[in-house]
């Protein structure tokens, strides 16, 4: 039986990967999205989690911004 | 008294005697007594804001429109004022008429940001209760606000001037001869005073004066502090102002400063000294405050200090300015002055206590800085050692012929056992009317402290002095009731562009978090979260290449840390001396000596300790690596310390630099944001270094490999939570009861053998079951 899972190539910044690897490690997604771990700068990701990602990279810079009011 | 200069919690028993005295002793003029109650203590205008009344259409982007409810005048371009219905006033400071507009800015309305071409200010009732009490009337105002607009004004903002102005600043309490008299210029005021029953019954009925009203005729001549330039007024102004703009300057103008000359009527009733706070009180209910002036030179009770100013100390413009508002009528009035650190606070204060001649009482908020007060007396007035008297934990100068008493606010509202020679000094500052208190760093102070001071002190007027008027908890209102309106505010950017504070250059660094760091910060849910950000290698690494990079320029560099232990970390890494709470005052002044003096030290690490009120007069370099929260007061106080102006003012384009290094994407970057308001308010602007050039190649450098930063990563996991948190200064929270104790786990179960120790002796009974183990 073959596994045919579609992926998708990250590349982002090393604190950044650490981010990820802290979502996948606590299941905050609801399962592990990370397939493969590749160097520093480069993660390998199932496709299908893609945009729960990006929301929650952006829900992390949002609460790094300081807005008045 | 030596030990307890650190502020204890409250004693129930000791603070209701305490409170009991306080009763017999009351203070003179004191608004403060009757602002206990912060809702209740202020007239009602003063909550009143000119924003209630807009209503206008507003776009996408936030933009009013307030075209139908203002025209635009023809001569729209040779004005330089807009004046928004909510109360913001927005003035363009490249207008020919700027100068004068600015003035005229700054007494009427509290300035919100001035950043290089537009500024922009609001009315609100305190600023035009100050405005009022330097002595502008409400016509004046909204005329001349008339005159600079460019379009009509609005019908709101008429009535908002009319409603703060009418009834404040009308009376006045003044104290002669050691009797207190309510004194105005309007009859009709006082008339409806004694109308009020409250008022009317604290009248001082003397035999003489049946129950006709005091008038007298005055001839009040200028005053003139020392040192004060007599200046030619008037430059030449450019053709295309409009006439009657500087013609109404002028009048403005002689409002301020030579009205005096003329002879003014004045009329005036006698009240019961023992009344004086009720009396405060209800005027306050009925919106027409009193306000407290100090006649100092028809003084004939208290005797004069022979103090004056030297002559070679002379004012600068603005300090001029900013004491003509406070003697403007050859009278002290109580308030506010603010003005940036490193621009002369304490010479405006030594004036001050000079013109006024008669008792100063000068409190700030460290030992060290009663040093520099004294210093600065010493260096700007004829003032020698046995005038000056200084009151701290340690040192207690003898009062013997004293005329300027410099103390701390905790020395005074110290509340636990004093040695007796603190007691005897305590005594005698309580008994002696002061002619002048000078508060300095008063934003710094809680409102209560405050009160208990001015309970304790008595003084004929109060002025305070700060660079930042700001708290994050918006108790600055307050003050303008305790203490007094704010007199002046000094605008940052002109008095850099001027050469009288350095040029700051501001950098916000970014620093990238190392990535076992950054795991370790993302996996952390306690407070010790911090310190992984405050200890980033690359944080570290960009500190030090910084701190060599101004040693070789030659520059000293101060390098703050709130994180205690990372302030020891970073400092016994890069050995360098490091200051912070516990250090010793004798350890201090060393370090601080061999920093001004000694060419091998160049750099300091301190912590909050030296936020305020350290004079570090060759600093030109400042480093933040931690700081609290997104305090806007902090920052601008640190960038105070390398404020005082360098010689080389005018050979580079900035002599001091300003870093904050910030490690990113953690939420010290929000903080950061968060801390730089008041600064960019202020004009400032900060540039973002994401790449110190130069950093990767130096090899010199500590933490390059990953070993290094695992060994540091280790470190920082042993270090406890309580490493994590921030130094806690003796005046901060001391209502709060409970006491903060550095321990492990263990010792909080009881698994600590002092606990053990206990159960020991207590247990005098023996258990069977223990009999069998200790045969």
């Amino acid at each position: 039986m073959v596994h045919v899972s579609k992926g998708t190539l990250i590349t982002c910044d090393q604190s950044m990967k650490q981010f990820l690897l802290q979502l996948d490690q606590t299941n905050a997604l609801g399962k592990k999205f990370i397939l493969q771990e590749l160097d520093e700068e480069h993660l390998f990701v199932s496709s299908d989690v893609l945009e729960t990602l990006e929301d929650r990279v952006d829900e992390l810079m949002d609460q790094l911004t300081f807005t008045q009011n | 008294m030596g030990k307890t200069k650190k502020e204890h919690p409250e004693k129930r028993g000791r603070k209701r005697k305490k409170d009991d005295f306080d009763e017999n002793s009351m203070g003179l003029d004191d608004p403060v007594l009757l602002a206990v109650n912060e809702e209740e203590g202020l007239p009602s205008a003063a909550k009143k804001t000119a924003e209630t009344t807009t209503n206008c259409v507003e776009d996408d982007f936030g933009a009013k429109d307030y075209r139908s409810q203002m025209n635009l005048k023809t001569d729209h371009a040779s004005r330089p004022l807009w004046v928004a219905p909510d109360g913001h006033i927005f003035l363009e400071s490249y207008s020919p008429v700027y100068r004068h507009a600015h003035d005229f800015m700054i007494a009427i309305a509290e300035p919100v940001c001035r950043p290089t071409h537009l500024h922009e200010y609001k009315l609100t009732a305190y600023s035009l209760y100050a405005a009022v009490s330097v002595g502008l009337q409400t016509n004046d105002i909204i005329e001349y606000l008339k005159r600079l607009s460019k379009t009509s004004i609005p019908d709101g903002i008429i009535e908002f001037i009319n409603v703060c102005t009418l009834s404040y600043g009308k009376v006045k309490l003044v104290l002669k001869h050691n009797r207190y008299f309510i004194e105005s210029q309007h009859p009709d005021m006082l008339q409806k005073l004694l109308k009020d029953p409250v008022i009317g019954s604290c009248r001082l009925k003397r035999l003489e004066d049946t129950d006709v009203l005091i008038t007298e005729e005055k001839k009040i001549e200028m005053s003139h502090f020392p040192g004060e330039s007599l200046k030619d007024k008037e430059d030449q102004l450019n053709d295309i102002v409009p006439k009657d703009i500087t013609d109404l300057y002028e009048k403005i103008d002689k409002v301020e400063e030579e009205e005096e000359e003329k002879t003014q009527n004045l009329v005036s009733f006698e009240v019961q000294q023992e009344k004086i706070e009720i009396i405060q009180k209800r005027c306050i209910e009925i919106d027409t405050p009193l306000l407290v002036e100090y006649d100092f030179k028809n003084d004939k009770v208290n005797k004069d200090i022979n103090i004056d100013l030297k002559p070679q100390a002379t004012l600068r413009p603005y300090q001029e300015k900013s004491l003509r508002k406070m003697f403007g009528n050859s009278r002290a009035r109580s308030g506010i002055i603010v003005l940036p650190c490193g621009a002369g606070k304490s010479l405006v204060g030594v004036t001050a206590c000079c013109t006024v001649r008669k008792r100063a009482l000068v409190l700030c908020n460290s030992a060290v800085s009663v040093e520099q007060w004294k210093y600065q007396f010493k260096m700007w007035s004829t003032a020698d050692d046995s005038l000056v008297c200084r009151f701290t934990s340690d040192i207690k100068d003898k009062l013997m012929g004293c005329g300027v008493f410099i103390t701390t606010y905790s020395m005074i509202t110290h509340t636990q056992k004093r040695s007796w020679e603190a007691e005897q000094t305590m005594k005698w500052i309580q008994e002696q009317e002061w002619g002048i208190m000078v508060l300095d760093e008063v934003h710094t102070i809680p409102a209560k402290m405050f009160r208990r001071v001015l309970t304790l002190v008595q003084s004929h007027c109060k002025l305070g002095l700060t660079a930042t008027l700001l708290r994050e908890d918006d108790k600055i209102a307050d003050l303008n009731f305790l203490i007094g309106p704010k007199l002046y505010e000094a605008n940052w950017l002109e008095l850099q562009q001027k050469g009288y504070i350095a040029k700051v250059q501001c950098s916000e660094v970014w620093c990238p978090m190392a990535p076992e760091f950054y795991r370790e910060y993302l996996a952390t849910r306690t407070c010790k979260k911090m310190l992984f950000f405050v200890m980033n290698p690359n944080k570290f690494r960009a500190c030090q290449f910084l701190i060599r990079y101004h040693e070789q320029r030659g520059d000293k560099t101060i390098v703050f840390s709130d994180n205690v232990f990372a302030l020891k970390e970073y400092a016994l890494k890069l050995s360098k001396p490091y200051i912070y709470g516990p250090t010793s005052q004798a350890e201090r002044i060393q370090i601080l000596q061999n920093f001004k003096l000694n060419p091998k030290v160049n750099t300091i690490f301190v912590s909050k300790v030296a936020d305020t009120s350290f004079d570090l007069p060759d600093a030109n370099v400042l480093i933040q690596i931690s700081s609290h929260g997104g305090s806007r007061r902090q920052e601008a106080q640190r960038l105070g310390r390398i404020l005082r102006a360098k010689k080389t003012a005018i050979a580079e384009e900035y002599n001091a630099f300003f870093y904050t290094l910030v490690s990113q994407d953690t939420i010290e970057m929000s903080y950061s944001r968060k801390r730089q308001r008041f600064l960019i308010d202020q004009g400032y602007s900060y540039k973002v270094v994401t790449k110190l050039a130069g950093l990767e190649e130096d090899s010199e450098l500590f933490y390059s490999s990953r070993e290094d930063q695992g060994l540091l990563l280790s470190k920082v996991l042993a270090a406890n939570d309580t490493d994590a948190d921030e130094e806690r200064m003796p005046y901060e929270g001391t209502s709060k009861s409970f006491k903060k104790m550095s321990g492990k786990m263990s010792s909080m179960s009881g698994a600590d053998d002092a606990v053990y120790a206990e159960f020991r002796r207590n247990s005098g009974v023996k258990h069977p079951l223990f009999k069998k183990f200790r045969k």
